[in-house]
């Protein structure tokens, strides 16, 4: 377009030219006159003729005057549909729920809740069930059987980087659990509506507990928790007369009444009666709406610390134990190691552990599990900076990654590092280095007696 | 001045020569601009082009790429403030890829040493061969008829550039979990690029190989995209059939070796066997991997030597078609090309389709009545480019997992609601005596994980 402008007005510039010469034989009295007049004419043209180049050259370089072209109109159009598809994937909208939510009738606080159907003889008919069935025992290799169970909220979250750590977590216990031969079973589905978010672990639980009675031991575990002590294994022995292990102090517990006394982001139930019957005892005060209100306002006026919220598992049980003490004679409150590591404490000390101890001791000199309490990742907010929680977590992944890698010769070129470097060399007889490194087979894994 | 030199009228024909002089040239390089401006001129490219090329190469040192296809882009912009970056609870807010510190530089290779993918090794079957007689404890066959095997799959320790990407690979890995667990399998899940020249598509083959010589109880790897979801929870593997093979693929024998189609196999998902052959065939197939000058002139030869290939730089795929069609004499009978179940099911030819096979089939057929495996190639939901619409691949990778969880919940007595919905319902009344219930897939206990009892 430029060039046809440019074109036109090179050739209407250049009949003019002769123009001066041409003008000045004119009149005589004119002729100083006219000479200047066509001069300035030129003078004008040939700024014309700059201005035009100056522009041209401006638009052929920055885009000066934009016009969006036809592929940026495509662009803007894919980007605009896919917002809209990722806005709707987010959202919690269901494309086959005819009925609004609010139209649910919530239990009110009348009604009593119940998990299931009343089971009085799960002892028994479990006994029954792992004579019939032989090949599905409950101790295998001198371990008893464990199920991990874990899980997070079955749509995408608030922002991206909640997912990603969502799957760090789940790679980190995938690679615990392949060493301890423990089984995971990852849990995206909201089981009972009415027992939302935190409560949603005890319907599960007691799910997995019914219908896998080869399974000894259910182990809940937070998405927000991470193995750091790769070689550690749990204690069992110490817990043959106990029914539920969590991480906690007795001091805080029934001194101070803390709401923070027990940790139920990380603990461990016997497949067993007792456990079904403490779950029916603890899940009351969990059905959303009226009932979870009334039952947070006990709590909080009953614990120390507890701030003005709806109830949670954690105070729930807490409250439980300290006021049914007849539960505490099967509870065992464990704080010899970290089965919950509160992070704070712990991601900053990571490089002096490397240094000073090994893998294997499970507390606070290289700490079993830390926990990112708080952090929230997969919500919008936390309680605490997100740089401080995100590189926290990162650090905890590889060093625990760390662990992991030794056998294969590799490490994380630092601990906020995704990328690695070797740490051996590559061998013609890598079998040696199996036997030295591989935590099952070396006898690293503690044989813990006490 | 010139008058007295030339003449007055010589000066004023000077003086218009230099007129003219001065606006032919003036049309030229508004010519020359302009043309250059438009078309391009040689090698060099318009101004824009250089000018792209700039900020492009100035955005590289700052880790951010420009692609020339459509792009994906995150509905918020982040607003960045160096002094709430720190202290902000939002995670909204935050640049992940500030978060990353690579401590210690990247170790400069050699640029003229030939690529190795590690020592030879010739005796491997020997070496494991005692090993697994010195470890009883770890038997490379769980029992008689089931070999122990190791499901390996993985993806890139940053970050998805799509913001909904790492959303798709928690749901890609619990469906993976879930199969695994009913079927005794073990899961490697990798986050670790372990060759830098190995990147991309041919970062298995390090992985792979590293994994068969650290892990001498695995029988066979079977290595998983991260983009493949288990539609099929109750089809178990007839490992029988593959006892005296090395490498099993989903493909055509006529696809390969005959018309060597570069589609003729896949390697989205395939079984290896951890044997000195497998290691020589992992020699065999590397070299056309390290990134750079080899990887595109490997690929120039496969788009022509293999057919209907487009032109990009080697892949896996392609490469191990080559081989195995071009030395078929070394190889081809130790490999098997399975195609009478999907251990690799294209997903445009069976997602549609889920309803019709929950109405008329049932699990455990593992072929194209109900897929063993859903392979979503080309959507790269981690990436910022996919090969198809965003929209339609998200969506069906949504039902295809809806349709293997499905199959999982029902050992639970749940179901979704739809296969487009997350919620659950249950499809049976609480029972007060669980253990009558009828787990009618038989996933609950199947008979391939029962434990050897031995009396002690």
């Amino acid at each position: 377009m430029g060039q046809e402008g440019a074109q036109k007005r090179g050739s209407s510039t250049l009949p003019t030219s002769t123009a001066p010469n041409g003008g000045s034989r004119t009149g005589r009295p004119l002729r100083g006159g006219s000479r200047q007049i066509h001069k300035t004419l030129n003078n004008i043209k040939i700024t014309i003729l700059c201005g035009l180049v100056t522009i041209l050259v401006l638009r052929g370089t920055i885009g000066f005057g934009s016009l969006s072209t036809d592929n940026d109109l495509e662009n803007q159009a894919i980007i605009e549909e896919t917002n809209r598809i990722l806005a709707e994937i987010r959202s919690d909208k269901d494309p086959d729920d005819p009925e609004d939510n609010q139209n649910q009738p919530t239990i009110s606080l009348n009604d009593t809740y119940t998990l299931g159907a009343k089971i009085s003889n799960w002892d028994e008919e479990r006994t029954l069930w792992l004579n019939r069935n032989q090949d599905f025992p409950n101790i295998v290799n001198g371990k008893a059987r464990i199920l991990l169970v874990t899980g997070s909220p079955p749509g995408p979250c608030d922002n991206a980087i909640g997912d990603h750590y969502l799957l760090k977590s789940i790679k980190n216990k995938i690679d615990y659990c392949r060493i301890h031969g423990i089984e995971i079973v990852y849990n995206m589905a909201h089981l009972d509506k009415e027992l939302s978010g935190y409560w949603a672990k005890l319907p599960l639980i007691r799910r997995l507990m019914l219908s896998h009675p080869e399974v000894e031991w259910i182990w809940w575990m937070d998405s927000d928790a991470l193995f750091t002590d790769m070689v550690f294994e749990l204690p069992l022995s110490k817990y043959k007369d106990h029914n539920l292990i969590i991480h906690g102090y007795p001091d805080l517990l029934f001194d101070q009444k803390s709401w923070i006394a027990l940790n139920t982001g990380s603990f461990l139930f016997r497949n067993c009666q007792w456990s079904l019957d403490l779950l029916d005892d603890w899940a009351p005060m969990g059905p959303k709406g009226p009932v979870r209100e009334e039952a947070g306002k006990i709590l909080t006026a009953n614990l120390k610390g507890r701030p003005a919220f709806e109830a949670d598992d954690q105070s729930a049980l807490i409250y439980l134990l300290i006021t049914k003490t007849e539960w505490m004679s099967k509870v065992f409150v464990e704080n010899s190691y970290f089965l919950h590591g509160y992070w704070a404490g712990l991601v900053d000390r990571y490089e002096e552990m490397m240094e000073k101890y090994h893998p294997g001791l499970g507390d606070e000199r290289w700490p079993f599990v830390t926990h990112f309490v708080g952090c929230k990742p997969c919500g919008s907010y936390g309680d605490y900076p997100v740089q401080r929680c995100l590189s926290s977590m990162e650090r905890a992944f590889n060093f625990a990654d760390n662990q992991v890698l030794k056998l294969y010769g590799f490490r994380h070129r630092g601990l906020l590092s995704p990328k690695i470097k070797r740490i051996r060399n590559e061998t013609v007889t890598p079998l040696q280095y199996v036997d030295q490194f591989d935590i099952r087979h070396s006898g690293q894994a503690t044989a813990t007696s006490n | 001045m010139l008058d007295r030199i030339i003449g007055p009228r010589r000066t004023r024909q000077f003086q218009r020569l230099l007129r003219n002089g001065k606006v032919t040239l003036l049309c030229l390089v508004l010519t020359i601009v302009v043309l250059r401006g438009n078309l391009g001129a040689g090698k060099f490219g318009t101004p824009e082009q250089d000018f792209k090329e700039i900020r492009d190469t100035f955005y590289q040192y700052r880790g951010k790429r420009t692609e020339p296809r459509r792009v994906l882009e995150e509905l918020q912009t982040t607003i960045e403030t160096t002094s709430s970056a720190e202290t902000t609870n939002n995670y909204a807010e935050f640049d992940i890829n500030k978060l990353f510190v690579d401590e210690e530089d990247d170790v400069k290779k050699n640029p003229n040493e030939p690529y190795s993918i590690g020592p030879k090794i010739s005796d491997w079957d020997e070496q494991r061969g005692e090993w697994l007689k010195q470890n009883p404890n770890f038997p490379n066959f769980v029992n008689p008829n089931k070999p122990r095997v190791l499901l390996v799959t993985g993806s890139s320790p940053k970050p998805c550039e799509n913001p909904v990407g790492d959303h798709y690979l928690l749901k890609s890995i619990k469906n993976k979990i879930d199969y695994c667990r009913i079927h005794g399998i073990e899961i490697f899940y990798n986050m670790a690029l372990l060759d830098a020249e190995m990147a991309g598509f041919w970062a298995k083959l390090p992985l792979i190989r590293k994994l068969l010589l650290s892990h001498p109880e695995v029988e066979f790897l079977w290595w998983m995209d991260s983009d493949a979801m288990f539609t099929d929870m109750a089809f178990e593997v007839p490992w029988e059939r593959y006892k005296d093979r090395n490498l099993v693929m989903h493909g055509w024998n006529e696809m390969v070796y005959d018309q060597k189609n570069w589609i003729g196999l896949n390697t989205g998902s395939f079984l290896l066997r951890n044997c000195q052959w497998s290691l020589d065939l992992i020699d065999v197939w590397a070299p056309m991997g390290p990134k750079g000058k080899i990887r595109d002139e490997a690929g120039k030869l496969l788009t022509r030597e293999l057919k209907d290939r487009p032109v990009f730089e080697a892949d896996d795929q392609s490469a191990m078609v080559w081989i195995l069609a071009s030395q078929k004499d070394r190889w081809a009978n130790k490999v098997y090309l399975e195609n009478h179940y999907y251990l690799h099911g294209y997903w445009g030819i069976l997602v549609d389709r889920y309803e019709e096979m929950i109405a008329s089939y049932h699990p455990g057929l593992g072929d194209h009545r109900w897929p063993l495996v859903t392979h979503f190639v080309g959507c790269k939901p981690c990436g910022k480019f996919g090969d198809y619409p965003v929209e339609r691949c998200l969506k069906q990778m949504d039902r295809a997992f809806n349709f293997g969880d499905n199959q999982i919940l029902q050992m639970y007595g749940f179901t979704h609601k739809s296969l487009a919905s997350r919620r659950v319902k249950p499809t049976r009344n609480d029972s007060s005596n669980p253990l009558e219930v009828k787990d009618e897939l038989g996933l609950l206990h199947p008979a391939y994980k029962a434990v050897k009892v031995s009396s002690s």
